[in-house]
């Protein structure tokens, strides 16, 4: 466990930002990241896509609210938590719904939306409420430790660790695993 | 020994410390039940996180790489002027400035009334009254009223979490975007009393929930208090309609 905290703190200091161009260069060295957990929170890769895109000018817009030293990384995904749920109260309000994928025509646009596995497990979590959606995302999609999720979703870890632990049960039953 | 679930999946994400870790080892090594339970953990952890991982191998598109790196270019052709600040330069423009200003100037102030426990009339937002500090104004009907699952992303006042009190009352976190304050609420005798309050990172835009996470100070305070976990959207709308009344089969003993 020791090993294990002292390896993470290596990663983030590793992430440690001191100019604005390194701030650049750490962004783009996350884009993998920041894809895949757009991923679990969108339904097909070109929505995460958007969501990264948002994320990203948001971030570049106010840099100057980001303190040297800070993670990179957890500012960008608390950014990301807070883009993506706008996004869901502004369709909220003008009234979109998600539409069920269950037509079969998905928009597979990108090669990564034809891997059946990924979207059935992507369906899955689109079913599960948002607050539940997020940590699983975070400790299972992006293997954060408890406290980085709680601290990127600003909440106590006990509040973490009970919306993971609902979102495991309704997701194994969501995809039928008595497993 | 039986162990709940969240405890046996803490552990089968090695969350757990050393001594936790070693009984629950232990009783997994003697209990076929018990093991499959952190096996079925183990497996949906690795099946979700495997699944995702091929979104890594894939190429970032180029408009991403773009943006994300500052090119101005991408940025022009999609007909949008971003700024690349340099730290240190001024940002938005003059009317940026006087706001934090304002804010800077009116965190001052409320620190100082804080410590003296003085009422300060610039803000109204808090009262001190019998020795405890109450909610007043706009921050007392944003405790009253607002939804932190329905609130427009620029309210003035932010609510965070909502929570039972051991003590059966409700709670609720709140940030004050103009003061860059946090706190902590707690419903009593009809009022919003505030046991805690923190200064957050002074911010700019709209992105405090962001950059800078709940202060220690506040979260501590959370910590204190909380009697099981914070309220859904739907438990805080009920407690909401109910007025905030300590509901006397929920409250704790």
């Amino acid at each position: 466990m020791e090993e294990r905290r002292l390896a993470r703190r290596m990663i983030q200091h590793e992430s440690m930002v001191t100019s604005p161009d390194d701030f650049g260069k750490s962004v783009v060295a996350l884009l993998p990241r920041l894809r895949r957990f757009a991923r679990s929170l969108s339904r097909n890769q070109h929505d995460a896509d958007d969501l990264v895109q948002n994320v990203v000018e948001r971030a570049w817009r106010n840099v100057d609210q980001y303190k040297d030293g800070a993670n990179v990384a957890s500012w960008m995904f608390g950014i990301m938590k807070n883009a993506w749920i706008d996004d869901r109260r502004a369709r909220g309000r003008r009234g979109e719904v998600a539409l069920p994928d269950d037509s079969g025509d998905h928009p597979a646009v990108s090669p990564i939306d034809t891997d059946t596995r990924l979207w059935s497990i992507s369906e899955a979590m689109g079913k599960l409420p948002d607050e539940q959606r997020v940590a699983i995302a975070l400790v299972l999609v992006e293997g954060m430790s408890y406290k980085e999720a709680a601290d990127v979703l600003e909440i106590p870890i006990g509040t973490l660790t009970s919306r993971l632990a609902r979102g495991r049960t309704a997701l194994a039953a969501e995809l039928g695993d008595a497993t | 020994m039986s162990y709940d679930d969240e405890t046996l999946m803490a552990y089968a994400d090695g969350e757990l410390d050393a001594a936790l870790r070693a009984k629950i080892a232990a009783a997994v090594e003697r209990d076929p039940e018990l093991a499959q339970r952190v096996e079925r953990h183990r497996a949906l952890r690795a099946k979700v996180g495997g699944a995702f991982a091929t979104v890594l191998e894939h190429p970032v598109p180029e408009r991403l790489t773009a943006v994300a790196s500052g090119a101005p270019a991408s940025a022009a052709a999609r007909g949008k002027v971003l700024q690349f600040p340099k730290r240190g330069t001024q940002v938005a423009g003059p009317r940026w400035r006087a706001r934090e200003w304002f804010a800077m100037a009116a965190s001052v102030l409320l620190g100082v009334a804080i410590s003296w426990r003085v009422f300060t009339p610039d803000t109204g937002l808090m009262d001190a009254s019998g020795g405890a500090l109450v909610a007043r104004g706009e921050l007392a009907t944003a405790l009253e009223r607002q939804l932190a699952s329905n609130q427009p992303a620029d309210s003035a006042v932010l609510i965070g979490l909502t929570f039972r009190a051991r003590d059966g009352g409700y709670c609720r976190s709140f940030t004050v975007r103009a003061t860059n304050t946090a706190g902590l609420a707690c419903r009593a005798s009809g009022e919003w009393q505030i046991p805690v309050t923190a200064s957050t990172t002074p911010a700019a835009g709209g992105l405090q929930q962001a950059s800078g996470a709940i202060p220690p100070a506040v979260l501590t305070g959370i910590e204190a208090r909380i009697s099981g976990e914070a309220l859904d959207a739907a438990g805080e709308e009920n407690a909401h309609l109910a007025g905030w009344k300590p509901d006397a089969a929920g409250a704790a003993k």
